[in-house]
């Protein structure tokens, strides 16, 4: 009894420890799945990205006040069919850490959402394509800060053909490679 | 039977209770400081070696650019070298930044660092493992941890652990003064 005793409290140390430690490494933001889209050759369709940071945490907004900050920044990697239109983050909150009362942070914390437009150009080719985005963030809580980490997204793109639904490519997107 | 469950109940409860409390302070003072050799920042080939610093006490601070709490403690930290630099403290900054040297160095520079500022690699995340940063590893004079804190804590908490390490007397209750940095 005496000894079985003993196996399950060296069991429960193990456990305990590895569960503080998956604790401490999980991700600090999560992202909402992206439904797959639909888009017409010529036309755009609406994005949204919704994000969420873990409570007790916080992470720089796009436009950080400090510039050794990391500011959030959402790339894409996209087949040349396809073209992001310009990304509008929302604007960071302005905060004041209990550490340093004197400076104002400007971070993003629970639900944050990032909207973009997915476009296409006249000479795309109808068809299935996948579009890898990826969020690049730093993330801190009240007392420590955590190394930069990258959330990787992917989502399903069909280019149909027919009428225009939305607006044309404009000429000036951004390149239809790596995109922030 | 019935006494096992509680038995169990409270391990349980304490071991929580431990891996909790542990993750932001330690203590160590058994344990030799890991060694390592690093490349010191602004000075052409030179490097330092912690275990060169054998008599000395010393505070291994580990910290990046883009840590707001790190560049918090960053005055207290020149001001405490000042203070106990003459009775045997040394203090060095490891930067385990992704930054070049460059920016890394303007930065030292702009927060006026009187310490060496060395450059930090993954290698150290192994030998001192932590998610976040500050992390401050407090070296007695013989080599040994006397405390490991992560996260941002009040100077005076850093003064006690300087203290510790020095051999000028114990931390009191280190815990008390997490809470009051928060």
């Amino acid at each position: 009894m005496k000894t079985n005793l003993l196996a399950l409290f060296g069991v429960m140390l193990v456990l305990l420890a590895g569960v503080a430690r998956a604790q401490e490494q999980t991700d600090k933001v999560t992202a909402d799945p992206i439904d797959d889209q639909k888009v017409r050759l010529g036309g755009s369709v609406p994005l949204q990205f919704n994000f969420h940071v873990k409570q007790g945490f916080h992470i720089n907004s796009n436009q950080p006040t400090e510039p050794e900050l990391i500011p959030t920044r959402l790339t894409f990697s996209l087949p040349e069919d396809l073209v992001i239109g310009k990304l509008k983050y929302p604007p960071g909150s302005m905060i004041s850490l209990a550490f340093d009362p004197k400076t104002k942070l400007s971070v993003y914390s629970g639900d944050v959402v990032v909207h973009a437009a997915l476009l296409t150009q006249s000479k795309s080719a109808t068809g299935n394509y996948t579009v890898h985005a990826e969020l690049k963030y730093q993330a801190c809580d009240d007392s420590a800060c955590y190394p930069p980490k990258r959330l990787p997204m992917a989502f399903n793109v069909k280019i149909v053909s027919g009428a225009r639904s939305g607006p044309k490519a404009r000429p000036n997107a951004q390149s239809p490679h790596i995109h922030n | 039977m019935k006494n096992s469950i509680i038995f169990i109940l409270l391990v349980v409860a304490a071991t929580f209770g431990l891996v909790f409390s542990a993750k932001h302070m330690s203590k160590g003072g058994t344990a030799a400081a890991p060694d390592f050799t690093l490349k010191v920042l602004g000075e052409k080939d030179k490097t330092l070696q912690l275990s060169s610093l054998k008599g000395k006490a010393v505070l291994v601070n580990f910290w990046a650019t883009w840590c707001e709490p790190c560049k918090v403690e960053m005055p207290w930290l020149v001001e405490l070298q000042r203070k106990y630099g003459p009775q045997g403290l040394q203090i060095l900054g490891v930067a385990q930044d992704d930054s070049d040297e460059e920016t890394i160095l303007a930065f030292s520079h702009k927060m006026g660092l009187n310490y060496p500022i060395l450059q930090g690699n993954n290698h150290m995340n192994d030998l001192y493992p932590s998610q976040g940063l500050p992390l401050s590893v407090y070296v007695d004079r013989n080599g040994k941890v006397v405390q490991r804190v992560v996260g941002l804590v009040s100077e005076s908490v850093m003064e006690d652990a300087i203290k510790q390490a020095l051999g000028q007397g114990s931390s009191s209750d280190s815990t008390k003064s997490t809470a009051s940095a928060k």
